[in-house]
């Protein structure tokens, strides 16, 4: 039994956290739990919530799918392009230095290396390249 | 022992693994930004913009996190610092965010709202879908979009908007709200909660016959 008196009400303003499997989130989340399995309304309530959320989802993805004009397309690759003319050249170089660990009889490590470098190298080809419109 | 590895990447290079990789994204990032601008010519800017940034900092982008989450959140911190003229709109109230779940605590539905709701978004052209995301506060709308349409994690949105998982959460559950409650509107006005409720009453009328 749960000493913490939950009501309907704090478990539908906790829906989004149902709904999202988030409900962990929530410090009375066994409170909850256990009013949901012992509510009818509060469990049509949530039925009716997850329904509507596929629901809802659907539709808007159904709706929502507009496809960028061909226009677009080509500007977008032409100005590509043209960023690349005056893009920076960028060099990483990576050294690692493999680890090597030596253990002797007793279990004492003996020896250990670990070096990892990343440099990054930049040449700007052309300073004024960087946001123009 | 050790090993050396030089990783050159020529600007021909990148500019290859960004169009490959990056512009494949093109129709889903102008969908989007159609929904923050809600007009064709913003949207179109606001996608050319949106590569413009991120190829210049696409060198920057780690390969093998995910292309789509960065490239959603160049659009939607360009759309904020760009397309939002204006700045001096009040935001929305951190209290009014804090004690959203007391103002979201309800009654329940009846069956009868709730086979309405159903029938409503069933029902319901494309065109008011649309209408009725464009309605909803811009703050609901983004995250409404970037986690059912997109199907983006909270988590993910946080990242992506650039406000705390809490807030993504709030304006989640609010923005879904007012969208149903719009859709619900349209709905009435073209009669179908009208035709429900007959409905539901002729199926009630027969379950309660059939108990008898």
């Amino acid at each position: 039994m749960s000493y913490i008196e939950i009501q309907c009400g704090d478990v539908l303003s906790s829906v989004i956290f149902i709904i999202e499997g988030e409900l962990e989130q929530l410090p009375q989340r066994s409170a909850i739990e256990e009013h949901i399995n012992a509510c009818l309304p509060c469990t049509a309530e949530i039925a009716h919530e997850r329904a509507m959320h596929d629901l809802l989802q659907e539709t808007l993805r159904r709706t929502c799918n507009e496809r960028a004009p061909e226009d677009l397309h080509e500007a977008l690759h032409r100005q590509l392009r043209a960023q690349m003319a005056g893009a920076t050249e960028v060099v990483t170089q990576f050294s690692m230095t493999e680890i090597s660990i030596e253990i002797d009889e007793f279990g004492n490590i003996e020896h250990r290396e670990i070096q990892i470098e990343q440099t990054h190298i930049q040449h700007f080809i052309d300073q004024d390249n960087d946001e123009t419109r | 022992m050790t090993s050396k590895d030089l990783v050159l990447e020529s600007a021909a290079d990148r500019t290859i693994r960004f169009e490959r990789d990056a512009l494949a994204f093109t129709d889903q990032l102008y969908a989007a930004a159609l929904r923050y601008t809600k007009n064709p010519e913003d949207a179109r800017d606001l996608v050319q913009d949106t590569y413009l940034k991120a190829f210049t900092s696409f060198h920057q982008f780690e390969e093998g996190t995910n292309l789509r989450a960065w490239l959603y959140r160049v659009l939607t911190t360009t759309f904020i610092n760009t397309y939002r003229k204006d700045q001096r709109r009040p935001q929305i109230a951190q209290a009014e965010l804090e004690d959203w779940q007391v103002a979201e605590a309800q009654s329940h539905t009846s069956d009868l709202g709730k086979s309405a709701e159903v029938e409503a978004l069933e029902n319901l052209p494309d065109s008011d879908i649309k209408k009725a995301l464009q309605e909803i506060p811009e703050e609901f709308r983004m995250v409404v979009y970037l986690a059912d349409v997109e199907g983006f994690s909270y988590k993910e949105i946080a990242e992506i908007v650039g406000i705390p998982a809490g807030t993504v959460m709030s304006r989640l559950s609010r923005g879904r709200k007012q969208l149903r409650e719009k859709l619900a509107a349209y709905a009435k006005e073209l009669g179908y909660s009208v035709e429900t409720s007959k409905k539901a009453a002729a199926k009630a009328a027969l379950e309660k016959g059939d108990q008898l």
